[in-house]
């Protein structure tokens, strides 16, 4: 028989989110929905809650689960790398397009006391990199002893200088290591797709250690994904899928992070322009840690307050209000505006977020002199071409205008230094807030599962 | 064996850089090659990743001396004190003897100093020497 059917159910932090979809002619048309609060002693029970409610509906009986987690905050890594700017950078590339959240970044010989804050943090995983193949051995074997003698219990990656790969395996033997190809082989050469696939492998055993989460994995016959990385895999299936769908991106914003995911090509090129250090993927991921509109806006309101406080004084509201209502909604991570005045309190709060990861995500233009002429140098990734934005998430997948978004893009001045953010995209709300349910279904329904997802948007209008 | 190749500072002249590139490897090195307009930090960062035993810096647009200056030291404080530094190219404005340009460079801390018409055999015989030389003294 056809299977008819599928459930897709996404574990949260706050809460456990589930969709119905129908199988017809290929398409995916969501059905059912259902969300219960995420039982974290205990995840079986709110994921049994949601299935029980969707399977009420008596085609879904019998129907496949898929099913993703972002339970315990996501997987925590560390990042080490050589120096800052090349194998350092490249590591986080990997780490957060793994789905993963950076705690920490090293770069040079680790340190004794850099180890003691590493042991603190307890992370799951010590992304170890540094050194092109063949290259610098003498820092990696230093932080391999260093590694070998702490009292982590992380699993330690190995994705540095593959020459000494043995060596370094070796001097971990006692740890809970693994290896995979160089995330950097020869200088400048980003290849993060091996190191990826075993952070992902690592989650799963990881997330599927914990929690009950084991017991939904034999029921239900099929492994999570990191709820990141069905996002991820959402966002690289639509160009192929949807016509037209060949460079945006999407923000998805939470009570704690925000996630920025783009696609479009890094570097455009163009004779006058050069580009300098790492080459970025055409799909690219990163995480704000610091940004939110709940748990992390103390940190926002502390960062970005000249901004806030400028944009106070243009919506003509009261600054101390917006303070207070910053203090009472940052320990309640449920907490909803009760009046017009914070709604408008929380339209700015998640515009500054927007504003910020887009602006962290974008890669930098700026203007040289030089004796053969005017140059421009160009940094980090091309957002110019970004010609859609989608929001995500709680707040953003609720938007009914485009103001919030449009802080993404770029103020529209060509100054000597500028940022690369996208210049007059076209603004969508995820509608159904159905990219985390729809990123589970990718692998089974790789052209289905990005078209319903872009079928269901909302254009809004991007007034500023 | 890993060298450095790059253009120092603002400087575009890409021409001689693609000949650098192939020469030397042709020659037997493996040429990690950063192109036109490479910073200071840029042919450090590559050097320590690769271990390069190398870096051989061009400039062909007569602003050499200030894009060079302070390279050694930086070299240095980043942990790279056994590298070797070639400079080359049209390294200062005007019709200075080379003589004068090398006394200049070499009291910036290059050890070899080419003018722009040099011949490579020689310059890769004398990379190699002092390699070794390196080499055989650590």
């Amino acid at each position: 028989m056809p299977e008819t059917a599928v459930l897709s159910i996404d574990i949260g932090s706050t809460y456990t989110k589930g969709g119905l979809f129908f199988v017809e002619d290929g398409r995916l048309r969501p059905g059912r929905r259902a969300s219960f609060p995420t039982t974290t002693d205990d995840l079986r029970r709110g994921f049994a809650a949601v299935r029980a409610a969707l399977a009420a509906d008596e085609k879904a009986s019998g129907a496949p689960v898929y099913f993703s987690s972002s339970a315990r905050g996501g997987l925590k890594i560390a990042a080490i790398g050589l120096t800052p700017d090349l194998t350092l950078s490249i590591a986080r590339m990997a780490a957060c397009s793994a789905g993963g959240k950076i705690v920490r970044a090293f770069s040079y010989r680790l340190t004794e006391e850099e180890i003691a804050e590493l042991e603190t943090l307890a992370p799951d995983i010590v992304l170890f990199t540094g050194g092109t193949d063949g290259g610098s051995e003498k820092t990696n074997l230093h932080n391999a002893r260093l590694l070998a003698a702490s009292r982590l219990n992380a699993v330690i990656l190995y994705a540095g200088n593959r020459k000494i790969r043995s060596e370094v395996l070796s001097l971990l033997a006692d740890k809970e290591a693994v290896a995979a190809d160089n995330i950097m082989p020869d200088v400048g050469v980003v290849a993060i797709e091996p190191a990826r696939d075993v952070i992902r492998r690592i989650f799963l055993e990881k997330i599927v250690d914990g929690k009950g989460l084991a017991d939904v994995v034999r029921e239900v016959g099929t492994l999570p994904k990191p709820t990141p990385l069905a996002v991820y895999d959402l966002v690289g299936a639509i160009p192929a899928a949807c016509p037209g769908w060949d460079d945006f991106a999407v923000i998805d914003m939470g009570g704690a992070t925000t996630d920025f995911y783009s696609y479009t090509e890094s570097f455009r090129g163009g004779d006058a322009v050069l580009l300098k250090g790492i080459r970025e993927p055409v799909l690219k991921r990163t995480v704000e840690g610091d940004l939110g509109l709940r748990v992390s806006v103390e940190a926002l309101w502390t960062s970005e307050k000249p901004w806030f406080e400028e944009r106070l004084r243009i919506d003509g509201l009261d600054a101390d209000g917006f303070a207070a209502y910053i203090r009472s909604v940052a320990s309640r991570i449920e907490a909803m505006p009760a009046t017009p005045i914070e709604e408008s309190y929380d339209a700015l709060l998640a515009g500054a977020c927007v504003r910020a990861a887009a602006r962290r995500h974008a890669g930098t233009s700026t203007r040289i002199y030089s004796p053969q002429g005017a140059f421009r140098v160009q940094k980090g990734k091309d957002l110019t071409r970004v010609g859609r934005l989608i929001g995500s998430g709680g707040y953003l997948s609720r938007l009914r205008d485009g103001r919030v978004l449009a802080q993404a893009c770029a103020d529209a001045v060509d100054t000597e230094e500028r940022l690369l953010l996208p210049e007059k995209p076209l603004l969508y709300a995820d509608a159904g807030y159905l990219f985390p349910l729809l990123g589970n279904l990718v692998a089974a329904f790789p052209e289905a599962a990005p078209r319903a997802a872009v079928a269901q948007l909302l254009k809004l209008e991007s007034t500023r | 064996m890993n060298i450095i190749l790059g253009v120092i500072g603002s400087d575009c002249h890409s021409v001689g850089n693609k000949i650098l590139e192939a020469f030397f490897s042709e020659n037997g090195f493996h040429v990690i090659n950063l192109g036109v307009m490479v910073s200071q930090d840029e042919f450090i960062d590559a050097a320590i990743e690769s271990d390069a035993k190398a870096i051989l810096v061009s400039s062909l647009y007569g602003h050499g001396e200030i894009d060079c200056e302070g390279l050694r030291q930086k070299c240095i404080e980043r942990g790279l004190e056994d590298i070797i530094l070639y400079a080359g190219g049209n390294l200062v404005v005007g019709k200075s003897p080379l003589e004068a340009v090398e006394r200049k460079f070499k009291a910036l801390g290059f050890d070899r100093v080419f003018g722009p018409n040099v011949d490579l055999h020689e310059a890769a015989d004398m990379l190699r020497a002092d390699i070794a030389a390196k080499e055989a003294h650590a």
